[in-house]
């Protein structure tokens, strides 16, 4: 049996080792992420059955949790770890052609950093653990978004910076209040020792480790760095900060309201604040007329969805949260991928210099539609089956205020569809109808979009293919009992 | 007076956070609010280590054979405030690169004169 | 107006943090898992200083992820400065006599000093991150001292990684043999108190040293360099 640690340890190893091979061969650095997560992508895939049967818990040093570290691989992390693999692998060998210009040695040591701090908050089971390797990957993306080194790069990575900061710095402050009452930083230990969150001594430390981590996971107010940030980083890390970033984030939250606080008397205001989210980004995007802070606000209305979705404390609503997680990640992955080769042949951001470009590039135009359908939620794409399934559950609690939020959803859905559809009538249906010669992007960067697309249609039109490995994670995520025995004992 | 002089540390320690989010919410200029950074970073350090200490102990070296494990800090908080001293160095290292380059492009580092992003 | 509302913002986050210091009176007794450590540290791990032993040992892999951020924070400083020009050939003053003398002079005695705190780790206070500092603060005296004077790129990048990838390869020698954990310390234990026990504990702190000291080399160097 393979051992879950070599998902963090690896990429860890070539990441380490990238400046000596630098010295030997330019020309091979940028294979190297490719062969990463390819090998990371296998193992996911082989430790899933074995994740499903029984949790695997290691120890590192061989010391018994709670006086040593140890990773929790359950069927939530196995899963996340499969997507951040996907991704990566996908996203990597795209950037085989896009990124040509900078100091690319160091643009692949970064983005090998960026996926390893996101595969080690998912499987990690100690806090304090979880705090380093989040800022492993909050630092990663501050200066992989500067990376262009333009105007609007410099200036929305500093504002991140200094955001995403003060957000880690409050985290940690929620670490040591917690460290002090109850003397151990293990995940499970801490809920052992928590029943209920009523008392301020443990609802001030929550609060603040909720904001660190909402900062990241771009929960309203907190998300002013959002659109800035994804618009001004290239391409293919917006697509990775997007996709992976901030749904890390949002998990790192989750795991700290359900296991550790078992606070299920806050999840009423994470609906409404949920909603909200939803609301703000959609009317945000709606006005844009950058693409890219356009897919940004597109992306906060969506975390907005799944915070709504995972407040709903069933075992169906949680699945249908880390359904849309998925999903999410294909689609806007698709969206953020098409949109490069788009800005990089047209030359310019802007909506309006897209007019009749489905001509020239036919299929990068056919892409970036699917992956707005899918985020729309039009069958038989993997959108519509996870917002399905997230009104279904809604509906199915029986109270009349999920149901009226469910009606509020179904505008943010319209407005989404609205201001897609803009963007897609642009593509096709203006602009001059001579023949210009077709100017395709390069093969091999349309293959790793044509893999999302498939995945895409594949999950939208089979979804209980996904349906076992969601139901275990949600369960793991509501029942925390049992998470404690497995790892105390 | 005597709660003043028993809890010093925390008072200290929380004295530094105040400061620092103060000056990363107030002022615009781009140094200063570093130095802030660097300011909350040391006081949330300060922190942890008050709340590892033991009356009257020492520290958890055993240097000579015949010491006595009984009056020792924790050695934990130690260990994090090894960990967190190293994240601000790396934070303060990145700001201040961006802040050079940013001075490249705007000729100036007044927060305020650069917005260009907006709606 | 922003004054005030940060003002009311940061009173609101006093009061909180006042809520939950009731609960932890200064100078309290110990806690569960310190006790372990304190009680049990010398066995199981054979440091003589507790707080090498929780950092390196019981939560070695936070350690880890610390090197990775200040690898991180290194290749990030390159990449921001990396397509600036290089300023300008100023007329750079020759430092005085003394001072050049001087530089030249304490570097290799501080250069010890700092060679001195790693390898001690784990018997007096310091290890390698004190000890990466300081030999990081004798370059920068050379280069403030003695002006004109560059280190060699090639030799720090190549300590980096290495320093790096033996950190990694001592843990991954612990899940093979040992007992198939990753970081477990197969190496014996040897006399407490002597230089040479501890087992992985002083490798591991000698390639952190070098690794840090280097890493923190190149900041200085792209800084001076660059800007």
């Amino acid at each position: 049996m393979v051992n879950p640690i070599l998902l963090i340890i690896v990429p860890l190893a070539f990441a380490f080792a990238l400046p000596i091979v630098g010295l030997i061969s330019k020309k091979i650095i940028k294979y190297i992420p490719v062969l990463v997560f390819l090998f990371n992508l296998i193992i996911s895939l082989l430790l899933i059955p074995k994740v499903l049967d029984q949790t695997i818990i290691v120890k590192i040093g061989g010391f018994q949790p709670p006086f040593g570290i140890n990773l929790f691989v359950g069927p939530v992390g196995i899963l996340f770890s499969t997507l951040i693999a996907l991704a990566g692998l996908l996203v990597s060998v795209y950037a085989l052609s896009y990124i040509k210009e900078g100091p690319q040695e160091k643009y692949h040591i970064l983005y090998l950093l960026l996926l390893t701090g996101a595969t080690g908050v998912v499987l990690t089971g100690d806090i304090f653990n979880l705090f380093v390797f989040f800022e492993i990957l909050c630092i990663s993306s501050y200066a992989l978004v500067a990376y262009f080194g333009n105007k609007a790069g410099i200036e929305s990575s500093i504002k991140y910076l200094i955001q995403g900061s003060v957000g880690s710095s409050l985290l940690l402050l929620g670490i040591g209040l917690l460290y002090g009452q109850l003397g151990t930083l293990n995940m499970a230990d801490i809920a052992n020792q928590i029943h209920s969150i009523s008392s301020p001594s443990i609802f001030v430390p929550m609060i603040f480790i909720i904001t660190g981590l909402g900062i990241e996971a771009a929960i309203f107010p907190l998300n002013a760095w959002l659109p800035d940030a994804h618009s001004s980083a290239p391409s293919s890390i917006s697509a990775i900060l997007s996709g992976i970033a901030i749904e890390v984030g949002l998990y790192a939250v989750i795991r700290v309201i359900f296991t550790i606080f078992n606070a299920s008397s806050f999840l009423m205001f994470f609906v409404f604040l949920g909603v909200l989210t939803l609301l703000i980004g959609e009317m945000s995007a709606f006005s844009q007329k950058n693409i890219k802070r356009m897919l940004a606000y597109s992306s906060i209305g969506q975390i907005g969805l799944i915070m709504f979705a995972v407040s709903l404390n069933t075992q169906l609503g949680v699945s249908a949260g880390l359904f849309q997680m998925i999903s999410h990640t294909l689609g806007k992955g698709l969206l953020f991928l098409s949109v490069g080769f788009l800005i990089y042949k047209t030359g310019s951001m802007e909506i309006s210099s897209f007019e009749g470009i489905g001509k020239k590039m036919p299929f990068t135009s056919l892409l970036f539609t699917i992956g707005a359908f899918s985020i729309v939620g039009l069958p038989p794409f993997a959108g519509f089956a996870s917002k399905f399934m997230i009104i279904r559950a809604a509906l199915s609690t029986g109270q009349l205020l999920f149901t009226i939020l469910v009606g509020v959803i179904l505008l943010g859905t319209v407005i989404e569809g609205a201001y897609f559809f803009k963007v897609i009538q642009s593509i096709y249906f203006k602009g001059n109808t001579d023949i210009i010669k077709s100017d395709e992007a390069p093969l091999i960067a349309l293959i790793p979009m044509f893999i999302f697309a498939l995945l895409i249609i594949f999950i939208g039109v089979y979804p209980d293919f996904l349906a076992k490995i969601l139901n275990s994670a949600a369960s793991e995520f509501i029942n925390r009992i049992d998470y404690i025995r497995s790892v105390l004992g | 007076m005597e709660f003043l002089t028993d809890n010093i540390y925390y008072i200290g320690a929380f004295g530094l956070i105040f400061i620092g989010l103060f000056i990363i919410l107030v002022k615009h200029n781009l140094i200063k609010v570093i130095i802030g950074l660097g300011i909350l970073d040391t006081g949330i350090n300060l922190f942890l280590i008050a709340i590892g200490y033991i009356n009257n102990g020492t520290a958890p070296i055993f240097s000579k054979p015949g010491l006595e494990a009984g009056n020792m800090v924790d050695p934990v908080p130690q260990a994090l405030v090894l960990t967190s001293i190293v994240i601000g160095v790396a934070i303060l290292a990145l700001a201040l690169s961006l802040a050079i380059r940013l001075y490249k492009h705007y000729g100036s580092l007044d927060l305020r004169k650069i917005k260009e992003q907006r709606w | 107006m922003k004054k005030i509302i940060s003002l009311i913002l940061l009173f609101i986050i006093c009061l909180g943090i006042i809520f939950c210091l009731q609960k932890i009176p200064f100078g309290a007794a110990k806690t569960k898992v310190g006790n372990y450590y304190i009680d049990n540290g010398r066995e199981e791990t054979g440091a003589a200083n507790i707080v090498t032993s929780v950092v390196l040992n019981y939560r070695g892999f936070d350690t880890l992820g610390e090197v990775t951020i200040l690898f991180l924070a290194a290749m990030g400083l390159g990449t921001v400065l990396a397509t600036l020009q290089k300023k300008d050939k100023r007329q750079i003053e020759q430092a005085s006599l003394i001072l050049k003398t001087g530089c030249r002079f304490l570097f290799p005695l501080i250069l010890l000093f700092g060679a001195y705190i790693f390898f001690h780790g784990h018997l007096t206070p310091g290890g390698g991150f004190q000890g990466g500092a300081i030999i990081a603060s004798a370059f920068l005296l050379v280069y403030l001292g003695c002006r004109g004077r560059k280190i060699n790129e090639t030799g720090s990048k190549l300590t980096e990684s290495i320093g790096g990838l033996v950190f990694l390869i001592m843990g991954l020698i612990g899940l093979t043999l040992g007992g198939h954990y990753f970081l477990s310390n197969f190496i014996p234990k040897g006399e407490i108190n002597t230089l040479f026990s501890a087992g992985i504990i002083p490798i591991i702190y000698i390639a952190i040293g070098l690794k840090v000291g280097s890493e923190l080399t190149g900041i200085i160097d792209n800084l001076m360099e660059k800007s």
